[in-house]
């Protein structure tokens, strides 16, 4: 009688176990299924997106050649570099100005600095459109990356604030004690203790950028794309070459992630080294 | 020696509350100046100013003859040791007693060889490359005091910094801070709201309460002559006593006039008499100047603290009755009940509750399994004039136990001297009660409704002591004596030779050891 | 350290002309008829009239509504035990499995709906089935991760402490777990609710055109037609219901706290 209710229960957590692994397994491949098929209908000879008729590489041969979907690929890139850098720049001096304001001050500016997180990203995209237009400046490359440093900037500010909360506030007062002029205490002192909330931050603006479709399409003019527009405009052609395209995207992005993720991990090893060798 | 730093009047406000009232201050070279006071009191500000983290409301502060206003925090030759150190955590020790240096562009093997004389200054020799958050609080201590000092500042301010050390490492810190403060030759402007701290380390105290200074001196004539109540008591413990200034020379407290060594107050004006528990001596009864018994004895360490207690407070003595048990058993319900008679102030009566009856009375029933069954019933009938009450106390199973209450005419005991009236009752317990009592002193007061008051405004005033001679293990039926009594006049003495409880004795001390301060400016 | 509370006041200046001013045109716009200036401005409430007064208008808005709805429903259903079996992973799993529900989000969401559209072509789903679970796929790793965040951080002693006191996994789970993990519920859901409703590329590209919500609206009345006022004004309609509806959502996670 114990024994079988020792089996029992044994039953009952293997079936649970068993359960619990093919729910994540679900998940997962719910998650990575038109990822694969992306790559898969990548390789495909034929145009339908629905039978793999046989390999072939002519979409990315014709992806090369569209010089429409190459135009988007360069202003993706060099507006998420430029939008990365100088929302960055912005962004950290900000969060170090308001970390040092008065508290009302600092609440209201991060109640404004969150508008854009708590609106719908359409509205944020139309409120931008309209005062461009409506002062009457040209819509086009400029226009997208002002939006893209507006919207990125919130982001990096989310990161960095809290190391900054972190912070002892004695130390900027410290290096000025010590003779350092305010521009040093922050060169020297603040920011190499918030650099990782920095990095962080640029890499939220970057993705924000690079993936960002709705404030682009609103805020863009003519002859200026990125990718998401070029895959919007797209949607009712059929065209396996955004195959090809997300097939390159993913490849890279797997990598750097690959990378981002083994560094600490290399660097590691190597110190556990040193120390063996010390 | 000239006066190195003067600040002048300097107000602070914050959004318009005042922190700092007008401060004026002079400190002289190498002199180790201490701001004391509890939080709040303006030190740290003050402090801060002087830093030039923050900018004073109004007023000058001067260094060495030059106007310090305007002048920013970096271009200041002060250097600051933070409460929290403060410490670069990305530099190690090194690179944090440098950091001043490489800033000013000194050269390498200056910058060397000034961190590594700073290092063994502070007795870190070999720990340059160590990482700061890896240090011991103390250690971090020693690397915050040689990175400041190293930039060879003409003034050191120290914002509590012994604040988050142990006290064994604080006592050593203390010793080495002024040590070093003695080698390195410059003013220490040191921060704190510890007194012993203060008193072991400065050249000059300057106590603060409320953005204001209370009084400026060194230890001594801090310790021995405050200047008023708050300096007296913040400073340490001391027997501060409400007396009367006769004429110069003269004070009275507790009906007995003394010889003094102050003057120049009012003829009987209010006055604050300081006695120091050190200077006051026991000797044998009749010797001294004042008689008293000793309360209680506690060692603490080097010394014993004595309490002598030279006038007894103000006492009421009651009655306690202690009965038979009388639980009363009902078979049918199996249940017990039990009460006492007690007695209750006549002006009670109009407010008295349910509740407070059972109380008084300490009415109780309980089960055959020792449950205790609530009381569903109380039936009394009292009047609002003295006799005797009969009250019955019921359970739901109809248990039932009747007591007399007796109401009397209050009776209290005022004294107009002490300013203090009391009152007790006579009361009835079994012996049981008094031997499951686990805080009989504490139980006694409620059963007797002992209480006392100010006679002035009616306060209340705690009752101090509750004197019986019975034995409470091995009580048995009969009336006892319970005396109630507030605290009377008590002195605090620091001495070395141990006394008995009770014991008799005599409290020497002479005409300077009184110190009078004026009620003027206390609080 | 007044001299680094200067440094915030350049930003001061961006975000009041890039955050403050465009919200303030759209109210301008949306009180206002075509073809006027800021010089002319006339204060109307036409657009809100017209945008009620014709049943499509608050049809969309409802359709929208109840579709961002099944969408935050789903995903709880399906996230919340997902990230209840992450956290009881052990830790190294834990973060493997983070990084991997969190490595598709790295790719472009419009290339991920894409390639759902050629997944559903072949199917004869409805037009609203595919855009659910196009919604559900790109809006699920948010909610899994806010629940997990909340899960993971729980002071695991607390379990115990209920298992010591007597009380069984389910018991546990209702009494401690859950309501421990309710914030991380409501941060989900909001990050759900919030980009389901105003989604405009998903129905486009999913629903082919036939299903339209209220992102399609706004994206049609200012880019089709050019009505921008009439845009605005939706827009306006929307932006009011979802900062009511967080507003009510935050009370309600506030509630939870004060019980």
């Amino acid at each position: 009688m114990m024994l079988n209710i020792k089996n029992y229960f044994k039953e009952l957590n293997l079936k649970h176990k068993l359960f619990s692994k093919s729910y994540i397994i679900g998940t997962l491949l719910f998650f990575y299924l038109p990822i694969v098929y992306v790559v898969m209908f990548s390789f495909n000879e034929s145009k339908s997106l629905t039978k793999f008729t046989g390999f072939s590489l002519k979409w990315y041969d014709k992806m090369l050649n569209d010089s429409t979907m190459l135009d988007a690929i360069y202003y993706t890139v060099v507006i998420a570099v430029i939008a990365t850098i100088v929302s960055t720049i912005v962004g950290t001096i900000a969060a170090i100005g308001l970390s040092k304001s008065k508290k009302i001050v600092k609440e209201l500016v991060l109640q404004v600095n969150n508008l854009p997180m708590m609106n719908p990203e359409i509205v944020t995209a139309i409120g931008l459109m309209l005062f461009f237009t409506s002062f009457s400046i040209k819509t086009g490359f400029m226009t997208l990356l002002l939006s893209h440093i507006a919207f990125c900037i919130p982001y990096v500010m989310l990161s960095v604030m809290p190391r900054l909360r972190q912070l002892d506030p004695n130390l900027a007062e410290a290096a000025l004690d010590l003779g350092a002029t305010p521009w040093q205490a922050l060169t020297k002192v603040i920011v190499p203790l918030i650099t990782p909330g920095i990095i962080a931050g640029a890499l939220i603006a970057f993705t924000m950028s690079f993936d960002d479709f709705v404030i682009s399409f609103f805020t863009t003019g003519p002859g200026v794309t990125n990718i998401s527009i070029y895959v919007y405009t797209m949607y009712k052609r059929i065209n396996p070459s955004i195959n090809a395209l997300s097939t390159l995207i993913i490849v890279v992005i797997t990598i750097v992630l690959i990378l981002v993720n083994a560094i600490p991990i290399l660097k590691e090893k190597g110190r556990k080294k040193n120390v063996q060798i010390y | 020696m000239k006066k190195f730093i003067q600040i002048k009047n300097i107000v602070k406000d914050f959004d318009g509350q005042i922190v700092l009232k007008g401060i004026n201050l002079d400190i002289y070279e190498n002199e180790f100046v201490t701001l004391l006071g509890p939080s709040g009191c303006g030190k740290t500000t003050l402090l801060r100013i002087l830093a030039g983290f923050l900018q004073q409301s109004d007023g000058q502060i001067f260094l060495d003859g030059k106007d310090l206003t305007g002048v920013e925090a970096y271009k200041r030759d002060i250097n600051t040791v933070f409460q929290k150190y403060a410490l670069f955590p990305h530099m190690n020790v090194y690179e944090n007693i440098a950091f001043g240096l490489k800033i000013k562009k000194i050269s390498k093997d200056v910058i060397e060889q000034k961190v590594n004389r700073m290092l063994s200054l502070v007795n870190l020799d070999g720990y340059a490359k160590r990482n700061v958050t890896m240090l011991s609080g103390g250690q971090q201590q020693r690397v915050a005091i040689a990175r400041a000092l190293v930039n060879e500042p003409e003034v050191l301010l120290l914002d509590e910094p012994l604040g988050a050390l142990d006290s064994k490492l604080r006592k050593e810190m203390q010793l080495e801070l002024k040590k070093i403060q003695q080698e390195v030759g410059i003013t220490f402007i040191f921060v704190t709201h510890d007194q012993e701290e203060a008193l072991t380390m400065s050249d000059k105290i300057v106590v603060m309460k409320d953005g204001e200074i209370q009084q400026i001196g060194s230890p001594t004539d801090i310790y021995n002559e405050p200047e008023n109540e708050f300096v007296a008591r913040f400073i340490g413990e001391s027997n501060i006593i409400d007396g009367l200034m006769v004429e110069d020379y003269k004070v009275m407290f507790d009906d007995k006039v003394y010889d003094s060594v102050d003057y120049g107050f009012k003829p009987n004006e209010n006055v604050d008499i300081v006695i120091r528990p050190e200077d006051i001596d026991i000797k044998e009864p009749n010797t001294g100047v004042l008689n008293g018994i000793v309360k209680s004895v506690l060692f603490k360490g080097v010394h014993y603290e004595i309490v002598v207690e030279t006038v007894s407070g103000t006492s009421k003595t009651v009655k306690m009755h202690i009965l038979k048990n009388h639980d009363r058993y009902n078979e049918s319900a199996k249940q017990k009940i039990s009460a006492n008679d007690f007695t209750m102030d006549l002006e009670d009566v109009a407010n008295i509750t349910d509740a407070e009856i059972i109380a008084r009375a300490n009415a109780q029933a309980w089960d055959d399994k020792d449950e205790y069954v609530s009381l569903t019933k109380i039936e009394y009938d009292i009047l609002n004039q003295s006799g005797k009450y009969a009250v019955t106390f019921k359970t739901s199973e109809n248990t039932s136990i009747t007591v007399t209450i007796s109401v009397v005419e209050p009776k209290y005991v005022e004294d107009d001297k002490q300013g203090v009236g009391i009152t007790a009752f006579d009361f009835y317990k079994t012996a049981d009660e008094i031997k499951e009592s686990m805080m009989l002193s504490t139980d006694l007061k409620m059963w007797a409704n002992a209480s006392a008051w100010d006679l002035e405004d009616d306060s209340n005033i705690e009752i101090h002591d509750v004197v019986y001679d019975f034995d409470a293990e091995n009580i048995s039926e009969g009336e006892f004596d319970i005396t109630f009594a507030t605290k009377g006049r008590v002195f605090k003495i620091h001495t070395t030779d141990a006394k008995l409880e009770n014991q008799k004795v005599s409290l020497d001390f002479s005409a300077e050891d009184i110190h009078i301060m004026s009620k003027f400016g206390s609080y | 350290m007044k001299s680094f509370a200067r440094l915030a006041y350049p930003y001061m200046f961006w975000i009041s002309i890039f955050i403050v001013l465009p919200m303030l045109m759209i109210v301008f716009y949306a009180f206002s008829t075509q073809g006027n200036d800021v010089l002319t401005l006339q204060f109307t409430l036409d657009n809100f009239k017209r945008f009620f007064s014709d049943p499509i208008f608050p049809m969309v808005l409802y359709r929208s509504l109840k579709i961002a709805f099944m969408t935050t429903i789903i995903c709880l259903a399906i996230g919340y035990p997902c990230a209840y079996l992450i956290a009881q992973m052990k830790e190294k799993d834990q973060t493997m499995m983070i990084l991997l529900i969190t490595l598709p989000m790295w790719i472009n969401m419009l290339v991920r709906t894409y390639a759902w559209r050629g997944i559903l072509m072949s199917t004869d789903l409805s037009s609203e089935i595919k855009v659910l679970i196009g919604m559900v796929y790109n809006f699920l790793p948010f909610m899994i991760i806010q629940i997990y965040t909340s899960l993971a951080k729980m002071d695991k002693s607390l379990l115990f402490a209920a298992h010591d006191l007597g009380a069984n996994k389910i018991k546990t789970f209702l009494r401690i777990t859950l309501p421990l993990s309710i914030p991380g519920v409501i941060a989900g859901i909001t990050l759900v609710f919030l980009p389901a409703v105003s989604s405009f590329f998903i129905p486009i590209l999913l629903g082919g055109g036939e299903y339209v919500l209220i992102g399609n609206l706004i994206e049609n009345y200012f880019v089709a037609s050019g009505d921008w006022n009439f845009g605005s004004a939706i827009s306006l309609i929307m932006a009011v219901l979802i900062m009511a509806s967080m507003f009510l959502t935050k009370k309600l996670d506030y509630g939870n706290k004060e019980g």
